[in-house]
């Protein structure tokens, strides 16, 4: 094995470790509410912009 | 700046408004490129023996025209409204974002100049050459640092999901671009990479799949992430899933990019890892694409009525298709047949004009009203750009999986003696018809364009005359 093959090695199973973290920390029911509150955000700027005012 | 009615926030929406613009001018300029070429192919005296404009000096304006000048403009243009809306605050400098407008339009005149002249570093979907490639980093790292500097002064606690996904495109695409870009300049308009033979060909493609990952796919999920939600006016289906889309979209896109090799010298392993992540990715995308249609759950009669909605649920469905059709085609076995033919254009152009385009025309419909805070000068005329689009890309993709997979069987075909059965100038000449097909695709899809052109520089000349009308009365 070479230093390439070991620096490969390492980063796809640091890679396949994040991916189950990840599959973990978003399916833990405990961290559910904590998501699904951000889902509103994005509705929560919704006023006009208006054109041509100053500073 | 200009503020919103109900809070003191001011936002800098001037260099939206004109990135927008210039994204609607880009489409039709790019996609009617994009129709000469293909005519070219139909019907080849259309090079009328000019070099400028041969096949192989427009087709390399054309997917630079379409991919960095419309996305590239589409892509600032909504992360910078984004950013903005979703943190409740004003860029963190107008001056960069201006810096980035005026950068990234030199950049595309200057690729108007030199890929005609035949100036190219021979590298697909990278073929400025090296002072240009400069000028990519400078300005896409302005447009990057104002960016995360406007998300470090944010008002909000929470990042929101479509920020995330433009921050990832912006850091993996400074990255590809300065590797891949690595090149000898022996002379002020050529270079030579610094990679050979078999590594070029692997960086090559990790660049141009990952093109097409982060800058052409988790760019505009950040896109659909923020409108369709605004649009449908309901909160996305599931925040989770678009959180797990996001770092399983990060995770593994990078690995796919060898799956373009297959049946090269590239050792086989690499390949086949290549399609097997590949397979792997259709569950965030389906799971991304879902996301998205379900978020219009218990609201699908607006599509009836709601047609830039139509723009953004329709390009789900490309993105779906094509997330499917993409990793089915790097299995060795499909891509044995696929691999050098037509289909590959059509996969290309059902992700491009399907997915990409028709979000961003979905966006654009959407940003022209907020940003003029007018109504569209024509709902009608919306419906029928929305026809257009969906009748010319069809047409486009169906032409080239017939042309693709019939050139396949053309090229492998042999008698009872081991000899082809066919001559490839046989294939060339059965593939006409379908040429001639995929240029009159295009053509509708580009009508489509100019009908979004037409329709939105009406919407901006309305608002400025209902302003000047409002200016009046006041004054009185």
């Amino acid at each position: 094995m070479t230093r390439n093959d070991w620096l490969g090695v390492f980063f796809a199973v640091a890679c396949f470790i994040g991916m189950v973290y990840v599959y973990f920390m978003v399916f833990r029911p405990a961290n559910k509410d904590k998501f699904e509150s951000q889902r509103d955000l994005v509705l929560d700027d919704d006023d006009p912009i208006r054109m041509g005012e100053k500073r | 700046m200009e503020a919103t009615k109900a809070t003191p926030v001011k936002y800098d929406m001037d260099v939206v408004r004109w990135f927008t613009i210039a994204a609607v001018v880009y489409l039709v300029v790019g996609t009617l490129i994009g129709v000469y070429v293909a005519s070219e192919l139909a019907w080849p005296f259309l090079n009328f023996d000019i070099p400028q404009i041969t096949f192989g000096r427009l087709r390399p304006l054309h997917t630079n025209a379409v991919i960095f000048a419309f996305g590239g403009c589409t892509l600032m243009a909504t992360g910078y409204y984004m950013v903005q809306r979703t943190g409740a605050t004003a860029l963190w400098s107008n001056k960069l974002a201006w810096f980035t407008f005026w950068g990234w339009n030199l950049i595309i005149v200057l690729a108007v100049i030199t890929l005609p002249m035949g100036m190219t570093s021979g590298k697909e979907y990278a073929e400025l050459e090296w002072p240009i490639d400069i000028l990519i980093a400078i300005v896409w790292l302005a447009f990057g640092l104002n960016h995360t500097m406007t998300i470090a002064i944010r008002k909000t606690s929470h990042i929101y999901v479509a920020n995330w996904f433009t921050m990832s495109m912006i850091i993996m695409i400074t990255y590809l671009h300065v590797v891949n870009s690595m090149a000898l300049p022996v002379s002020l308009t050529k270079s030579y990479s610094i990679y050979s033979g078999v590594q070029d060909a692997m960086i090559q493609w990790w660049w141009g799949h990952n093109a097409v990952g982060f800058y052409l796919t988790a760019g505009f999920l950040g896109i659909m992430y923020y409108f369709v939600p605004k649009q449908a006016g309901r909160p996305v289906f599931s925040y989770r899933l678009s959180v797990l889309h996001f770092w399983c979209l990060s995770f593994g896109y990078v690995w796919l990019g060898a799956h373009h090799l297959q049946y090269t010298a590239l050792p086989d392993w690499t390949g086949s890892l290549g399609a097997g992540i590949s397979l792997a990715m259709i569950i965030p995308s389906w799971g991304g694409a879902m996301n998205g249609m379900m978020t219009l759950s218990g609201a699908w009669d607006r599509l009836r009525t709601d047609y830039v909605l139509r723009f953004l649920v329709v390009s789900l469905a490309f993105y779906a298709m094509s997330t499917f059709e993409g990793p089915v085609m790097s299995i060795k076995t499909v891509n044995a047949l696929s691999h050098y033919t037509d289909w590959t254009v059509g996969h290309v152009h059902s992700g491009a004009l399907g997915w990409v385009a028709m979000v961003s025309m979905g966006a654009i419909y959407h940003m022209v009203k907020k940003l003029w805070n007018t109504e569209m000068y024509s709902d009608s005329l919306v419906n029928v750009h929305f026809w257009l689009a969906t009748i010319g890309a069809v047409t486009y993709i169906v032409a080239m999986w017939v042309s693709g997979i019939m050139q396949g069987l053309m090229w492998r075909d042999y008698d009872e003696y081991g000899t082809l059965t066919y001559t490839f100038v046989e294939s060339v000449s059965a593939m006409h018809p379908y040429y001639a097909m995929r240029a009159i695709g295009g053509a509708i899809y580009n009508l489509g364009a100019w009908v979004m052109l037409f329709n939105v520089v009406m919407t901006v000349r309305q608002a400025s005359a209902a302003r000047g009308i409002k200016a009046v009365a006041a004054k009185a």
